[in-house]
């Protein structure tokens, strides 16, 4: 049988085909015990992560801008809330 | 507003990276995509369910694997340690099943052989191994199939249940010493096991033809 590690790694290779990057972060987490010396598995699972890092700062600083617009709308903008 | 432009450009940055990296591992992709359906197939074939079909689909669609010369060490290991396992736990006794052990030998020929298994095939040509090395063996071998059981994190009595389905449907002795195994610890533990160990009785007779005396 494989081993889970060695499904784990292809299937995050597979989640990153279909741009799952989240579920290929959890896939890497399974399989890093295994594979951890190898440098090409070293370089997805930390760009991966940074991806990851990148679209949360990217998705909060989207999301006060809208509460920004939205305090503005209502006329005076008199607090921010971040 | 520019650090929000430069994250988005460093994601987009990132994406393609992982895009073009996940491209030259595509044909390892495709094969680890066989290997996976492979590995379902032999998981199954170990619980004792019928796979003739499944793997006769699989050697179809996975033809051209024969002649692939790129493929890793690791992967044609992989293919031959699970048409191994799959070879083990086949019944050969009608003719479909016979056709596709036929074709895992086919495959082995071809040079899909198990590497690490291989090292212990060797060793039983040369020397019969010893009765303690014999249980050793199949201590090993039941801890492998627990380890990959879909029921494994279950109750004991779930596996159980599992285990004496696959000592009913199969040839391989293992899963009636397992059962019988399982039987006693629960028993150890203070589990009622009497409607178990009438079924694996029934078991036992089954196989035996009814002319086992204990």
């Amino acid at each position: 049988m494989l081993a889970d590690a060695e499904k784990a790694y292809f299937k995050a290779l597979e989640a990153l085909k279909n741009r799952d990057y989240a579920a290929a972060s959890g896939f890497f987490k399974t399989a890093e015990n295994q594979f951890t010396d190898r440098l090409e598995f070293r370089i997805l699972q930390a760009t991966t992560a940074l991806l990851l890092a990148v679209k949360e700062e990217i998705f909060e600083i989207e999301n006060s801008r809208i509460e920004i617009e939205e305090i503005s709308s209502y006329g005076k903008e008199t607090e921010f809330r971040r | 507003m520019a650090r929000l432009e430069t994250l988005k450009k460093l994601e987009t940055t990132l994406e393609k990276f992982l895009g073009r990296a996940v491209d030259t591992e595509t044909a390892r992709l495709e094969n680890f995509q066989s290997i996976d359906l492979l590995d379902d197939i032999a998981r199954d074939s170990m619980k004792g369910r019928f796979i003739n079909n499944r793997l006769g689909s699989w050697f179809a669609r996975n033809n051209e694997l024969l002649s692939n010369k790129n493929m890793k060490e690791f992967e044609i290991s992989a293919i031959a340690n699970l048409l191994n396992d799959i070879q083990s736990a086949m019944d050969p006794s009608d003719a479909e099943t016979q056709k596709l052990a036929e074709e895992i030998d086919h495959w082995k020929e071809q040079g899909i052989a198990p590497k690490r298994k291989l090292v212990l095939k060797m060793k039983g040509e040369t020397a019969e191994l010893s009765i303690t090395e014999k249980f050793m063996e199949l201590l090993k071998k039941e801890a492998e199939l627990l380890e990959f059981d879909p029921n494994k994190g279950e109750h004991l009595l779930t596996i159980l249940d599992d285990v004496l389905k696959s000592a009913d449907a199969k040839e391989d002795p293992m899963f009636v010493h397992l059962a019988a195994s399982i039987i006693y610890f629960m028993r150890m533990h203070g589990y009622k096991v009497g409607p178990f160990v009438k079924r694996l009785k029934e078991i036992e007779l089954k196989k035996t033809g009814g002319s086992h005396a204990g």
